[in-house]
């Protein structure tokens, strides 16, 4: 998918398959994912828990655990390749040029480290320079997150801080060296719900300040509404749906997108229970040969079954990949 | 800091419940203290005098009290057997068993925590499992045996090392490495398994996520906090070392406060082995009490709390 304004994209994965091994069997986990981030956008990976959103993130960061392989594919970030650069070159690439932020910011902290020498080190490590400097760009950064008396804050303990302003902390740890990308991945699910509003706001105001790409992974429909400029709807290790945030919501195409939204709750004159979509993720090592959508699908057909669907256009800025999408009815 | 106060007030009660304890043992385990200190001619009449004049045949609880208050104001008394002073002894044989606990203390860090940290970063690889092996086989291996086996290894076959004597430092290799041993066996162990903890941690990820070398992530922010565990434990070692030394000084003729000890009991020279005893186990009480400050001091969730 191109844009308009015909830029390139700052990362650009394609056909990516990741492979978890856990007890001696092999899973794919991603199964040929292909996204796009453009610079200065605000990309959702939207999908239920299992689909794989994470151990994408983690390809891209080449953070994957002891057991994970990419097995496929290509992430070209800016025109380099990361699948087969070397530990030295993404090394330097982590934090400097990508960022990520995790799910948990009570167990992402070292938590024999201030905040202040976690923040230090990680700039000496990218930048070299003196304490002195490194101490300067530390505590502007914590003040920019909006962390109140952020000079004290610099010789916390992560104990002594709350969830959010160890979120807080994350971010700015992810943002110090101005990273063309941000990957956050489920960066307020842990908090209280006021909390998370006040960090997608501020991640949404570094992003624009900075004019950088962000990857936002979550499982939140709302988070996305908030944030996105455009989603990606994946499901079993692969995108089946991409439109930019307006047109999802208001025109889903794939029955699993359509699934999702209408599982959203809200209120409703009538008393019904809330929707969910029947069934439940296949496990990865379970592989139709069809859509892996069609045993929950209402709309499945017998090519569904047969074939798997190709993710393709399907009018202006959309792709799907689906071979029988019918029109979006909330109930 | 209530902690450490608390931990304080213990390790004081302990060391006057012990010092009873071994006042009690001692007079009550049998043996008489004139045999060692008089020649076999003294008569019955005599050797109850000598009883009567150091005080042997008031109540157990009463020559407690006296001795308590001979120690509290420095008189720390004599030998019966050579009528040498104790705060002599102490400082002479202290010095010895001090050079050698000390080296066996450091072995056990030196060697013990390395090996655990390549078995933690090798895991389930060749490398974790022969350094596994050894350290089970460091725990199952009594030292007084081992004690034997590298005295007839390095000393009687090949000559390399002296069996036993003092104190240059050569002499000083086979007990320090026999009395380390174990300590070094189980460092090991809990180094790897206080590793594989941390760097399973969320946090690792974090450090990795921000560009920091392996051996940043290992060296530095997981071994930071890995030392927490070894350093609570490190009390431990030293009460390990302190009583392995009985055992180890007798059988290298190292002369520490162990083999004084030894030679006390076997020669009921009460003021020595009751002396000797509360010293040894002050040590050990020193010991956890320092390992105690240790841990407060390393991990900043209990520093300031």
């Amino acid at each position: 998918m191109t844009q308009g304004n015909g830029t390139s994209p700052v990362l650009s994965i394609r056909n990516l398959t990741t492979t978890i091994q856990s007890d001696g069997l092999i899973f794919d986990v991603v199964r040929g994912l292909s996204l796009d981030v453009y610079p200065n956008e605000r990309v959702c990976l939207v999908g239920e828990s299992g689909c794989g959103k994470t151990i994408a993130a983690l390809s891209v960061m080449r953070l994957l655990p002891e057991a994970g392989e990419i097995t496929g594919g290509s992430i070209l970030f800016k025109g380099r390749e990361l699948v087969s650069t070397s530990e030295r070159d993404i090394r330097a690439i982590r934090a400097e040029e990508i960022s990520m932020i995790f799910q948990d910011p009570l167990t992402s902290l070292d938590p024999s480290f201030t905040v202040g020498s976690i923040l230090k080190e990680l700039i000496k490590v990218h930048r070299g320079g003196d304490d002195k400097s490194a101490a300067a760009l530390a505590l502007a950064t914590l003040a920019e997150v909006e962390i109140p008396d952020a000079k004290s804050r610099m010789d916390a303990y992560p104990h002594q801080l709350s969830g959010g302003m160890r979120q807080r902390v994350m971010i700015a740890m992810a943002l110090v060296l101005d990273p063309d990308l941000l990957i956050a991945d489920e960066p307020t699910t842990a908090l209280d719900v006021t909390v998370q509003a006040q960090i997608l706001e501020r991640l949404v105001e570094e992003q624009r300040q900075r004019q950088m790409a962000m990857l936002l992974i979550t499982h939140d429909l709302a988070v996305v509404a908030s944030v996105a400029d455009r989603v990606a709807v994946m499901y079993s290790g692969e995108i089946v749906e991409q439109a930019p945030v307006d047109q999802l919501f208001a025109d889903p195409r794939h029955p699993y997108t359509q699934g999702l939204i209408r599982a959203l709750p809200h209120v409703s004159p009538r008393k019904e229970p809330l929707y969910s979509i029947p069934g439940r993720v296949p496990p990865p090592q379970f592989t139709p040969p069809g859509c892996y959508f069609a045993p929950r699908c209402p709309y499945a057909i017998e090519r569904c079954w047969q074939e798997h669907p190709p993710l393709e256009p399907d009018g202006g800025d959309r792709l799907l990949r689906c071979y029988n999408p019918q029109p979006f009815a909330l109930l | 800091m209530r902690r450490i106060v608390s931990r304080t007030g213990y390790m004081i009660l302990i060391l006057i419940l012990s010092s009873i304890a071994v006042f009690y043992a001692i007079r009550l385990s049998g043996g008489d203290a004139t045999a060692a200190a008089l020649p076999a001619s003294t008569t019955a009449a005599q050797r109850e005098a000598f009883r009567e004049r150091l005080g042997l045949t008031a109540p157990i609880y009463v020559q407690y009290f006296q001795y308590a208050g001979r120690i509290l104001t420095g008189d720390m008394g004599n030998s019966l057997t050579n009528n040498a002073d104790i705060g002599q002894m102490l400082i002479r044989h202290g010095k010895n068993s001090l050079i050698l606990g000390a080296a066996a203390f450091a072995l056990v860090f030196v060697i013990g925590i390395p090996l655990g940290i390549w078995a933690s970063v090798r895991r389930n690889r060749f490398a974790d499992q022969g350094i596994m092996t050894f350290s089970v086989t460091g725990m199952a291996i009594p030292n007084f045996w081992l004690a034997l086996l590298v005295i007839w290894l390095f000393a009687s076959t090949f000559h390399l090392l002296p069996s036993a004597g003092c104190c240059e430092p050569r002499h000083l290799i086979l007990p320090a490495v026999v009395l380390a041993f174990e300590g070094i066996a189980l460092t090991v162990r809990m180094t790897r398994s206080a590793m594989l903890e941390n760097l399973g941690q969320d946090w690792v990820r974090t450090a990795r996520a921000a560009g920091l070398s392996e051996i940043r992530v290992i060296g530095k922010h997981a071994f930071r906090n890995a030392l927490i565990p070894i350093i609570s434990l490190a009390g431990l070692r030293i009460g390990q070392i302190v009583g392995y030394a009985l055992v180890v000084e007798t059988i290298f003729g190292w002369p520490g406060l162990g083999q004084v000890l030894v030679n006390a009991v076997l020669r009921r020279d009460y003021p020595v082995a009751q002396f000797f005893s509360v010293v040894l186990v002050a040590l050990v009480v020193i010991g956890n009490w320092l390992a105690d400050l240790g841990y407060v001091i390393a991990n900043p969730r209990l520093r300031r709390a």
